[in-house]
This record gives structure tokens, sequence and C-alpha cells, in this order.
């Protein structure tokens, strides 16, 4: 564990957060009708935020990487900066793969300047939902890397961790809010996060197994499990949409204005996701579209940027119509 | 050059300067685009019509000259349509290139067979402009194009220069008595030319079908898959690697393509849909 964690108290936080809604629009996850939901931070609202729990049901891409947006056409213009509070683990670690596809020869000017000018503070897991998997997917329900700041709530206050030098900038002038942390504090800390990766472990322990997950989805092209788990699709493509990780997109030109284009979210689950002006696609079938998604996520991403494009969110299969469950069908594969 | 600063969604403008009907539903588009658009052969730009829609195209003009490009394309889509309906003096939008092209390097000392279907000519068109401008490097250039018909063949105007300065063989599927040429498709002239099997590198270009059975057709010849290189397609939005339409197996074809060496593909499934 890094060395610059601290405990501060509710009061302080209180104070801090007001300070913070000056520069930033803040955007935390609050409760409404059907779960948690990232919400602009109001000085009304500022005490219904959820620190607790897992994650929201949007994921961060739904702020940086819009579902329809114009990226061509008038000179981008920037928005006012956004603090992400409460962002957990396995939100945070999606943006990995953002990262690396809008970035490179070709750079991506819109996420870019979002990515770049918003700030992501993080808070541990306490309560998994029970479509949360990330252990079985390298993850863990509290994040290590990637934040400007990480909350750990316990007891009245947290255990914030400086993970950046703009994290350490935003508690300026707050030295005295800032105590130590105690042994205490270290150990209820560690407790929470041991047990709360042992819930989800628990949950998720008849799916686990031990091959690699490249390894079960590219060695069963043949089998019968995909026609199994793609029956009850109904190709709504909500899991391609509800995904952190899944950033494909079309084009449109069709905006009766010239020169301007617009970018939206695509979904290989639809079947003229990859469909040719001649009218041929490699995928005709559902369970050959269903196949390329497990593919694209566990080997293909994989290839590309070096991490696999799933963080056990759970969102695809809390989105399904059809009640696929991709622990499910990993299983499955491994012992097919 | 880096590509950092830029916009990579944003065309560049393009005048239609000439308008050549190749068949009844290829034309020619000569575009002269705002900015001088330097490439290799067998890159691709991305055409735009204006409120309309955006396509992959590869220039079919030589690359040592990128102040006026040309693009062959067939009317197929929603797209082309209004493409072929524009006219000369129209302006369309262009951003690229994109792609890596034909590795003119590894092509060095080496004799050249290019199997071409339909409209694949016009990719194959660039690389031989590139090819026969230094023809000193290349011991042999052949080609053997296949059409559908005697009506369906492209650059008609060109056919008999081309003959002077390569190896040319052409054939169509089907034709009716006043044809004098081939009749087959277009593997079954390999049957009929001379290879030199021990350094001869075979470039495939064409509609997917006609990829597969060619690149088959060449193995049974005798050549090594590192020694066939195919110019691959599939739907395309972005050009730059990120949307992911064009993904054979991990490989973006706009990216860590359009030109790859089957060796790279043979073990992949469904490369040829």
């Amino acid at each position: 564990m890094s060395s610059e964690m601290y405990y501060i108290g509710k009061a302080h936080w209180g104070s801090i957060l007001q300070r913070w809604l000056e520069k930033y629009t803040i955007l935390a996850p609050q409760a409404q009708k059907g779960g948690l939901f990232l919400k602009s931070v109001t000085t009304e609202n500022i005490s219904s935020i959820v620190y607790e729990e897992a994650r929201p049901v949007q994921p961060l891409k739904t702020f940086l990487f819009p579902s329809l947006e114009e990226v061509a056409g008038k000179d981008f213009q920037p928005e006012k900066p956004w603090l992400f509070l409460n962002v957990k683990a396995c939100d945070l670690k999606a943006l990995s793969i953002f990262d690396r596809a809008f970035s490179g020869e070709f750079t991506d000017p819109h996420y870019q300047h979002r990515r770049t000018e918003s700030v992501f503070v993080s808070s541990d897991c306490t309560q998994p939902w029970s479509t949360c998997f990330c252990t079985l997917v390298g993850g863990k329900p509290y994040a290590e890397v990637g934040f400007d700041l990480n909350l750990s709530k316990i007891w009245d206050g947290f255990v914030i961790e400086i993970g950046s030098k703009r994290g350490s900038a935003l508690l300026e002038g707050y030295d005295e809010a800032l105590k130590e942390m105690v042994k205490e504090e270290r150990e209820a800390l560690e407790k929470m996060r041991r047990e709360c990766t042992q819930r989800v472990d628990k949950q998720n322990k008849k799916f686990s197994f031990s091959k690699s997950h490249k390894e079960v989805v590219s060695k069963h092209w043949e089998s019968k499990v995909w026609q199994k788990h793609a029956e009850t699709c109904v190709e709504c493509g909500a899991c391609n949409h509800a995904c952190p990780t899944c950033h494909c997109y079309f084009l449109d030109d069709v905006t009766r204005k010239a020169f301007v284009k617009l970018r939206g979210w695509d979904a290989c689950m639809y079947s003229g996701y990859a469909v040719t002006a001649g009218g041929g696609t490699p995928r005709p079938q559902l369970f050959e579209r269903f196949r390329n998604r497990y593919l694209c996520k566990f080997k293909h991403l994989e290839e590309n940027y070096e991490m696999i494009g799933c963080t056990g969110c759970g969102r695809c299969i809390e989105g399904c119509q059809g009640e696929i469950d991709m622990r499910e069908t990993l299983k499955d594969l491994s012992m097919s | 050059m880096t590509n950092k600063k830029k916009n990579p969604y944003k065309s560049q403008k393009a005048v239609i300067q000439e308008i050549k009907r190749e068949t009844q539903g290829i034309k020619t588009f000569v575009l002269k685009p705002e900015e001088e658009f330097s490439f290799h052969c067998g890159q691709f730009a991305e055409l735009m019509v204006p409120e309309i829609g955006e396509a992959p195209f590869a220039m079919s003009s030589p690359c040592y000259r990128p102040k006026l490009l040309e693009f062959t394309i067939q009317n197929v889509g929603f797209m082309t349509s209004r493409l072929h309906k524009m006219k000369e003096g129209d302006v369309l939008g262009l951003r690229g290139p994109y792609g890596n092209g034909f590795p003119l390097d590894d092509y060095n000392g080496k004799e050249i067979l290019l199997l071409v279907g339909g409209v694949g000519f016009p990719p194959a068109r660039a690389l031989l402009y590139s090819l026969i401008k230094e023809k000193s490097k290349y011991p042999r250039i052949s080609m053997c194009y296949g059409a559908r018909s005697p009506e369906d063949i492209v650059y008609k105007y060109q056919i008999d220069d081309l003959k002077k300065e390569i190896d040319f063989h052409i054939t169509v599927d089907k034709a009716e008595s006043n044809w004098k040429g081939h009749v087959g498709v277009v593997t079954t002239l390999l049957d009929k030319i001379k290879i030199n099997l021990k350094n001869t590198l075979a470039v495939v270009i064409g509609p997917p079908i006609m990829m597969k059975f060619g690149t088959l057709k060449l193995l049974e010849v005798g050549f090594r898959p590192r020694d066939i290189y195919l110019s691959m397609e599939r739907k395309m939005y972005c050009g730059i690697g990120q949307c992911r339409h064009c993904l054979i197996d991990h490989y973006f074809i706009c990216k860590d393509g359009p030109v790859f060496k089957y060796e790279m593909l043979k073990n992949l499934p469904d490369i040829w849909e």
C-alpha cells in the first residue's frame, strides 16, 4: 500500500466537496429507482451521495465517450471539467482500454480532452451486486492504481489515498484535516477490503476455472456452447452498450450539414454491424456474433491492448433481456 | 508525420475534376484535393459524399502524383449510388491516407504476379504504376485479370499500353461469341502462364470469393503462404484503428492492413467472408 494515506473525518469532507463544486461538475452515484446512477452533485443533494456498495448503472463512457456526438464540423469546445466521485475499481480499469484505443498515431481529441481534464476519485466497494465478478477476471473490489484520490469509508470518515499530483492538489489547504492513518484504521481498511473480496469470490466460486479466459474462448471455436447460450439472445445490444470497455462506433454524415460528422455507439450483436455495401457479412448468424463478442473481450482486445476487455462489472448480465450470464458461458466453455 | 494534434475525423475538400465511365456500374472519379495527398500504393482513403456518408476506397492513381487522385468505384450501395450521381465540379470529403500499402521493399528483385478480380483492378493499378516506374527492380511483372463479362472490364483504354509494359492476361467468366479472348474464372489463367516459383511473389486483390479461390489455387500451384500478399476488405468506418468494424481476428484491416501476407491470416477462422 502506498504511504500517502490519511484519515479524514466527516466534517472536513463536506467542506472539501463544497470547494470542489466551485471548480468541477461533480458526478457521483445517487440512489434512484432502478439503482445507483451517476448524477450531478449540487449543494442540495450532496448528502445523498452513495460512497459504499458497488458500481452505478452507467459506465464512465456515458460521459467520456457519449452515445452520440459531433466529431467533425465545428471545432471542439471543451466543457467544464468533471470530477467523478466514487468510481469503482472495475470502471476505472475499463478506461485503460479507451486510453489505448483513442490514442497513438490517431488521437481522438474529444475523448482525450475529457479524459485528461477530468478528475477521478475512486472508492472501495463494500458490498458487491449479485452480478459482480471482478475477482474472476483479475480484478479487486478496490482500486490500487489509476485514481487521483481513493476513498475507503471507515466508520464516520474516510481513509484517503493520494494517487497523483492532481489528487494531492485537490487536498491543498486541508493539511490539518488529514490525519496520519493509525493502526486501527489500517486494520479496519484491510478487513473491509478482505471481506468484500471474499464476498465476490464466494458468489463466483461455481463459475471459476483454472485456464486463462483467452484459452477458453479461442480453443472452442466449434463448440456447441455458443449456440446454446446465444439461444435466448434478442440482439438488443444492451451488453455492448452497458459494457464499460465496449467502444465500437459508427460514423454518420446524414446530418443535413455538409462536413459535419456524428459518431455513435455501435453494437457487434446487431446483425447489420459488419454488413458491407454489397450485403456480405462475416457473421451472418446470431451465435457467430455472440461468439465474436467473447473473442473480442478475451482475445482480440488482449492482443490489441495487452488487457482483456472485461472488468467483471456484471452490467452485461444485469442488462440482458435473455438472462444470459457471461460467467456461465465461460464456465461451460471451459468444461467443453 | 504525427497526427496527434489533428482531428482525425475531419475531411479535407476534394473537387471532382473529371468522371470517366468505365462500365455500366463503375466510374472513375478524378479528384483534386485541397492539400497534397501523399500516399503509398495500396493505401486507401475515406471518401465522403457530404450529408450522405463515407466509405473506404483505394486510390487507383500513381502514388507519385499526390495532387490529382483517381478512385474507380462501383455503384453498389447507399453511398456509392449517390456518388455516381455527382458531377464534375462537385465537392467530396477526403481523409487519409490509411493502411499499410504494398511493401515494395519486399518486392525488390522479385518477379511479381498480380491475381486480380473485378474492382480489385483499381488498387492493383496503383501498384502497377509503382512497379512499372522502377521496372528494372522486378525481373518480371505479370497480371492475371478476371472480369465477369467483357462489359465489366475496367480501364479498357489502358490495356493495350499495359500489355507493352508487363505480361498481361485477361479473362471473363462469361461472354457472347464476339469475345475473342479467354473465358473462365481468373484462376484458370494460372494454368496458362509460366511461373518461376523460386523467385515470385503473388498479390491477390478482388472480391472475397475470388480472393479465396485465387489463394487456394496459388497454394496448389506451389506458392508458399509467406509469398502471397492479400489486399483485404471489410466493413469500415473510421479507417484509423478505433471503430473495430474491420477486424479479422485481432488485426485491424485499416491499420495492420489492408495488405497482409497470407502467412499471417492462414490459421484464422472466417477470413474470406
